[in-house]
């Protein structure tokens, strides 16, 4: 619809469009699938969750996870999902079926994010064993293929692009794993990376930090962009993402309340509240002017303009 | 059958009845089957199983009978009682005697029952029944918790007690309290009334006083039999009709037994201000009553095979600690505030502006008197005279301690009059007009005085004060009447101090600390400072809202301000803590203070409200000074470190990695270290990340010698000794490094043990027996030709080639001795460095390890090897850089020092674009001598490994050392020309040079 192009704040979505209610507790992650036709969140009842956020319809439920479930993703096909949780392990969905296909166990600890990478061949996991690992989904090993242990602290988030793996952990840092070149590039913060995210063009990385500031790096060379303040996040783990035009950051409150600011001058363009308690994770449609917001009070809150 | 009737012979007729039955049996089934349904009911046959007619009875002459033969009937068989249980559920049938009786019966029994009548209840039990009747059926009117019957007959005893029936005949009646008789009440009350009134006598009072008395009298006799009752039956209801059951606990269960502190709150949550009490409950955090509604706890199983850390316990609670008493913790006072704000809403409108509570003595005065007050008079009437009394004494603590004060008399007695005979004219309505009307004359009395004396204004605000209370207790009377048809009185409150101070809007008495839990005292400040607000007029900070506020970026601690303004500007009502916030710490709390103090100050003197912008900005440079003056590590140089932070941060660094072969296959991307040998397989344990610094910070020390070096003055060559000792120094560290990280001695201790030992022990003793090396040149020759050991022939490319390494048979001495004296020679400068690595046992790795560094060396040497070999493609290379051929070692010196910022930084591994630079050269050599280049980056270290040797031996040395390693450069060039040939060519030109260093 308005993929693309500056988006003017009137065009940031705002207005609240559905609830998704279903979620007993704190519900902890709710992430668009690639095209942004569906959502999947998961949260303290252990279930993972599929919605059609337009319609405001649930889908089905994955049930598996023996504690609380932190994260969760999916393939580009939609044919597979990744979750994991307080239970150490990370699971692999098949979506249609709701069947576990493989369980991967081996972090000593919580697992904090999962992702898959470009061609959903591996799930690349971040724990709070202060580790990266990756797990091979072709095979049928349930071994980590890789485990990268640098981190001095738990690791908070993942991401992932075509040669990278992108981490942020709780010692301050920002590692980046290339993969092409076999080297670990660290960008230290001097903050607590809670979540880190990248621009859609890839060029950037925007890390949530535990001083309540939302921090934008380039990648290639490390500098510090911009900083982002105004919200709190001090204590949860809590989403941030970029619009799908690059033009806006966006990101939680602890207060409830939902902040956007302007990408290059930092200023809060707006903030409204959305849920009445912490704002756990925000994702941001990858096409239209859509953006799905989930909380510990229990829903997940659609928002469009 | 027709054969066997041949063969027998028959005698006689046969019986025809076995046929006839047969044929019957045969029509009986055909008529069952077909025909027999198409015929009228009553047409059919009933037959037996052999098809004969059957007949009812035991003869057979009778009919057919019943139904059939059932005892059925055509519409089917229901019972007549029947009723569907699923509508209407089993219902108790209410059975009773007269159920089983007949009319006449009845009627005896009616003759025969004995009841009292309302004309004769002497003692008034009727009535007390009635009222208990009364108050079950407002009971059942009310939603009862138990369902089913109310269970008064499990309340009430069975009989009498002995007790009752003494005080019976000690002349005590039903429904009495057990007191004095009223009589005795009546006349205390009449006697303060009338101390009141004396009072107020001036001297046309007593004609007031007269006119007033005896319409009292009769209202006495009047109205005040009802309100009377009201007052008196409390006393002695049964208790279940006080405390009517509002709970689900059973039965003298108490669950406050050993929480008293909750009982308060929840006594406080029941009655009246339900709304009030809902609401405060769910806030309260605490309130076990409340259930945690907002976070549900999942109560699911969790997995049989998950190992329970002592952390994992609170599998039930919140794994992530998502706890909202975060939130809620911030939010809590202002709800309170709010609440309690609400509940004050009522009465703050009407407290009088301007009234201040002096002091606590008066209020104490006050106090005890409306106690003693309340407690001795009974009646409701009595309010009038103690609405006046109370005015009277109001008036008298305000003046302190005049005790028969006339200063009520000041007031003109006109006035008073006329309210008095409103109030009696209101008495005799009984209505609720009463008060606006009294009000209304007050408050002409009022604007009549103002500019009268302060006292007899005072006095009428006392007279006000004591009228309110009357009303609320009128109009908690006329509820209750409504209710109860004025015989009981079920909430028997008597106004008490508590709650007569609530109407009033005034301050409860400091309760005893004990009995308050921690929520309830925070509410209790809060409403202290509510009340302070409604009795206290904030004459200069009223406005302080709206134009001042320094905090107005942080909204609790401007509320907070707020409350500190108030509590310094208007005494009376301090609070124990004085800053609200309980989360904050005793030290930020002496900060606020201070800052708080100084901000009042700032705005007392510098008229906040004029010079707003300058006084803001005044204010915040104060704060900044407080705030720096009183803190030792505060804010502010937090801050100045953040920005110190900000400047340092982020820092970029850059560590080799290795991804594993198959993650870098999942991703579709050639693994950069394809054919590198794996990396030493690390200790993997718990005690390995616990014990060993990471590798990062291995990494930060090598960069503060790298730093350290680097902030030397660059030595030009003049400077060469100090270069060097630095160089030296260098490789030192480097060495180090290299020693903890290097794959490839490991790699060689698994993969190459024969010839490392060869290696080794060739080394020691040098002179062995050639047949032996005949055989080891020919394995290795074997290696070379399969292309499996690539290590091996990455040294061969080396430049120094080991002379045990490679097949050489003979002459070996002497290239070693060679190699003896360049080692020795690096010793002498190393001495400290080879003591340390005692470690590694034979010179010849110490000579490697030592020699690992020098990239910049091996490349010129590389090079000058190239230029004297006909290698065209690589004199492209060699121009980039000096190649001269004098003086190589002090370039190179030069070269590297320059080079050290961005060259040595990365120690695990040379800087990529050196490596692969340097890949790619050994790739060309490779290829030239038919290799794959599987080994490159390994063969490239060690390359390097070996120049350094040379060039630090060459640095030492004299050229001699250099034309000889220009020799051996010859040779290797050669050998790269051609793998095959080599070995032998090798000997020879091995033999060659030894000869001719034997010359030297």
């Amino acid at each position: 619809m308005s993929g693309g192009g500056g988006l003017g704040v009137e065009e940031l979505p705002r207005k609240e469009m559905n609830v998704l209610k279903g979620h007993e507790g704190a519900v902890l992650a709710a992430r668009f699938n690639v095209d942004g036709n569906y959502c999947l969140s998961c949260g303290k009842d252990r279930t993972i969750r599929l919605w059609n956020p337009r319609r405001g319809i649930h889908i089905k439920t994955y049930k598996s996870h023996a504690r609380e479930v932190r994260d969760v993703h999916c393939t580009p096909d939609n044919s597979k999902l990744c979750s994991c949780g307080g239970d150490r392990q990370i699971f692999y969905w098949d979506v249609s079926t709701g069947r576990v296909i493989r369980k991967f166990r081996g972090h000593d600890s919580e697992v904090n994010a999962v992702k898959f990478n470009e061609y959903a061949s591996v799930v690349v996991s971040a724990g709070y064993d202060r580790s990266v690992r990756a797990w091979d989904c072709r095979s049928h090993s349930t071994e980590p293929i890789q485990i990268v242990d640098t981190f001095l602290d738990s690791v908070m988030s993942v991401c992932l692009t075509k040669s990278e793996i992108i981490a942020g952990s709780v010692d301050g840092t920002v590692r980046t794993f290339d993969i092409r070149i076999g080297r670990e590039i660290s960008d230290e913060l001097g903050q607590p990376v809670n979540c880190i995210s990248l621009s859609n063009d890839g060029n950037c990385i925007l890390a949530s930090c535990l001083d309540s500031t939302l921090r934008l790096l380039d990648r290639s060379t490390g500098e510090l962009l911009q900083e982002y303040k105004g919200h709190t996040c001090k204590s949860y783990k809590m989403d941030c993402c970029l619009t799908n035009s690059d033009a806006h950051i966006t990101g939680g409150s602890e207060d409830g309340f939902i902040y956007y600011w302007d990408l290059v001058d930092a200023s809060v363009v707006s903030s409204f509240r959305a849920h009445t308690s912490v704002v756990t994770s925000v994702s941001y449609h990858p096409k239209d002017s859509c953006m799905i917001t989930a909380s510990v009070d229990g829903t997940i809150r659609v928002w469009g303009t | 059958m027709d054969s066997d009737e041949e063969d027998y012979v028959f005698y006689g007729t046969p019986i025809e009845r076995e046929e006839e039955i047969t044929s019957r049996k045969k029509k009986a089934v055909a008529e069952a089957s077909g025909q027999l349904r198409t015929l009228a009911p009553w047409k059919q046959e009933v037959t037996d199983e052999e098809g004969r007619r059957r007949f009812h009875g035991a003869f057979t002459g009778g009919y057919s009978a019943g139904y059939y033969n059932t005892v059925g009937s055509k519409e089917g068989w229901t019972p007549q009682s029947f009723t569907s249980s699923r509508k209407n559920r089993a219902e108790i049938q209410q059975q009773s005697i007269l159920n089983f009786l007949d009319d006449d019966e009845k009627g005896e029994l009616e003759g025969r029952a004995v009841a009292t009548s309302m004309q004769f209840d002497t003692f008034g039990f009727t009535a007390a029944e009635l009222a208990r009747k009364q108050v079950e059926k407002e009971q059942q009117k009310r939603p009862s918790i138990i369902p089913g019957p109310a269970p008064d007959e499990i309340v009430l005893p069975a009989a009498d007690s002995i007790g009752v029936k003494l005080l019976l005949k000690m002349g005590w009646r039903h429904g009495h309290a057990i007191r004095d008789s009223r009589t005795n009440s009546l006349y205390d009350a009449r006697r303060e009334a009338r101390k009141a009134f004396l009072a107020l006598s001036s001297d046309d009072s007593a004609a007031m006083h007269a006119g007033f008395e005896p319409v009292k009298g009769d209202l006495d006799i009047a109205v005040d039999q009802p309100m009377d009752n009201d007052h008196q039956h409390p006393h002695s209801t049964p208790v279940y009709v006080l405390n009517p059951k509002q709970n689900l606990h059973g039965l003298g269960y108490d669950p406050f037994k050993h929480a008293p502190e909750f009982r308060e709150k929840k006594r406080s949550r029941l009655p009246g201000n339900k709304e009030l009490g809902h609401r405060k409950g769910f806030s309260m955090k605490d309130n076990l009553l409340a259930f945690r509604s907002g976070r549900t706890a999942p109560g699911f199983g969790i997995g049989a095979l998950e190992e329970l850390d002592a952390e994992d316990e609170d599998v039930y609670a919140s794994g992530y600690d998502f706890e909202e008493t975060y939130v809620q913790e911030i939010e809590e006072p202002l709800e309170l505030s709010i609440e309690s704000k609400k509940m004050l809403s009522g009465k703050e409108q009407g407290v009088l502006p301007g009234f201040k509570v002096a002091s606590t003595s008066d209020y104490q005065l006050e106090r005890s008197f409306c106690n003693t007050k309340s407690g001795s008079s009974d009646s409701g009437s009595k309010v009038a005279h103690w609405v006046v009394a109370s005015g009277v004494t109001q008036q008298q603590g305000l003046r302190s301690q005049c005790s028969e004060a006339t200063l009520g008399a000041q007031c003109s007695g006109e006035r008073w009059r006329d309210c008095a005979a409103g109030f009696t004219r209101l008495k005799e309505n009984n209505g609720r007009n009463f008060f606006a009307h009294f009000n209304c004359e007050l408050l002409d009395f009022e604007c009549d005085e103002v500019d009268e004396d302060h006292g007899a204004h005072e006095g009428c605000e006392g007279f006000t004060r004591g009228a309110k209370l009357w009303e609320a207790q009128q109009k908690r009377t006329e509820h209750k009447k409504l209710e109860l048809d004025g015989k009981v009185f079920p909430s028997v409150q008597k106004m008490t101090a508590e709650s007569r101070g609530k109407i009033l809007g005034e301050r409860p008495l400091e309760r005893s600390s004990n009995d308050t839990s921690s929520a309830s005292t925070s509410a209790d400040i809060q409403l202290q400072f509510n009340l302070s607000d409604t009795f206290t007029k904030p004459a200069s900070f009223n406005e302080l809202p709206d134009v001042a506020k320094p905090f107005r970026d942080d909204p609790a601690k401007q509320g907070r301000f707020e409350q500190f303004l108030k509590e310094k500007y208007h005494g009376g009502l301090r609070s124990k803590d004085s800053s609200g916030s309980s989360y904050m710490s005793e030290a930020a709390r002496a900060r606020e203070k201070l800052e708080f103090e100084a901000a009042a100050e700032a705005i007392r003197t510098g008229k906040w409200g004029k010079e707003t912008g300058l006084a803001n900005q005044q204010f915040i440079e104060l704060s900044v000074t407080t705030g720096l003056q009183f803190t030792s590590a505060g804010l502010e140089q937090g801050s100045q470190e953040e920005e110190l932070m900000k400047k340092m941060y982020p820092k970029r660094e850059e560590f080799q990695w290795r991804p594993s072969p198959i993650l870098c296959k999942r991703f579709d991307i050639m693994d950069p270290y394809m054919g590198k040998p794996p990396p030493p397989p690390r200790v993997r344990s718990k005690m390995d990340s616990l014990i060993f610094m990471p590798d990062s910070v291995k990494h930060a020390q090598v960069e503060e010698t790298k730093a350290y070096s680097d902030s030397l003055p660059v030595p030009q060559s003049g400077m060469e000794d100090i270069s060097k000792k630095e160089a030296d120094r260098e490789v030192e560290v480097d060495v180090e490094v290299e020693n903890v990280e290097r794959p490839v001695d490991l790699y060689k201790a698994i993969f190459s043990d024969d010839s490392d030992d060869e290696e080794e022990s060739s080394s020691v003793n040098q002179m062995e027996d050639p047949q032996k090396k005949v055989e080891a040149a020919n394995t290795t020759l074997n290696r070379l030709i399969a292309g499996d050991f690539l290590e091996s022939l990455g040294k061969e490319l080396g430049l120094e080639v080991p002379p045990d390494l490679l097949p050489h048979l003979e002459n070996k001495a002497m290239t070693s001795a060679s190699q003896k004296e360049n080692d020795s020679a690096n010793k002498g400068q190393i001495n400290a460095f080879v003591s340390e690595n005692k470690s590694s046992s034979t010179l010849n790795t110490v000579n490697r390890t030592f020699i690992n560094q020098d990239t910049e060396e091996s490349k010129e040497y590389q090079r000058d090897d190239v230029v004297e070999s006909s290698g065209n493609i690589i004199k492209t290379l060699s121009s980039e850089k000096k190649s001269g051929k004098v003086e190589l070692g002090k370039v190179a010196q030069v070269d590297r020092i320059n080079r050290t910022p961005s060259d040595r930084h990365r120690n695990r591994s040379s800087s990529s674009s050196e490596d692969e630079r340097r890949r790619k050269r050994s790739r060309r050599h490779r290829h030239r001598s038919s290799n794959s280049d599987s080994d490159t980056s390994d063969s490239s270290d060690d390359y390097r490994d070996r120049h350094h040797s040379r060039s630090k031996g060459r640095k030492q040395e004299s050229s001699r050392e250099k034309s000889s390693s220009r020799k051996h450069s010859k040779h290797r060039k050669r050998d790269r020309r051609d793998s095959l040939g080599r070995s032998h060519r090798d000997s020879e030109k091995d033999r060659e040079t030894a000869k001719r260093e034997k010359r030297r």
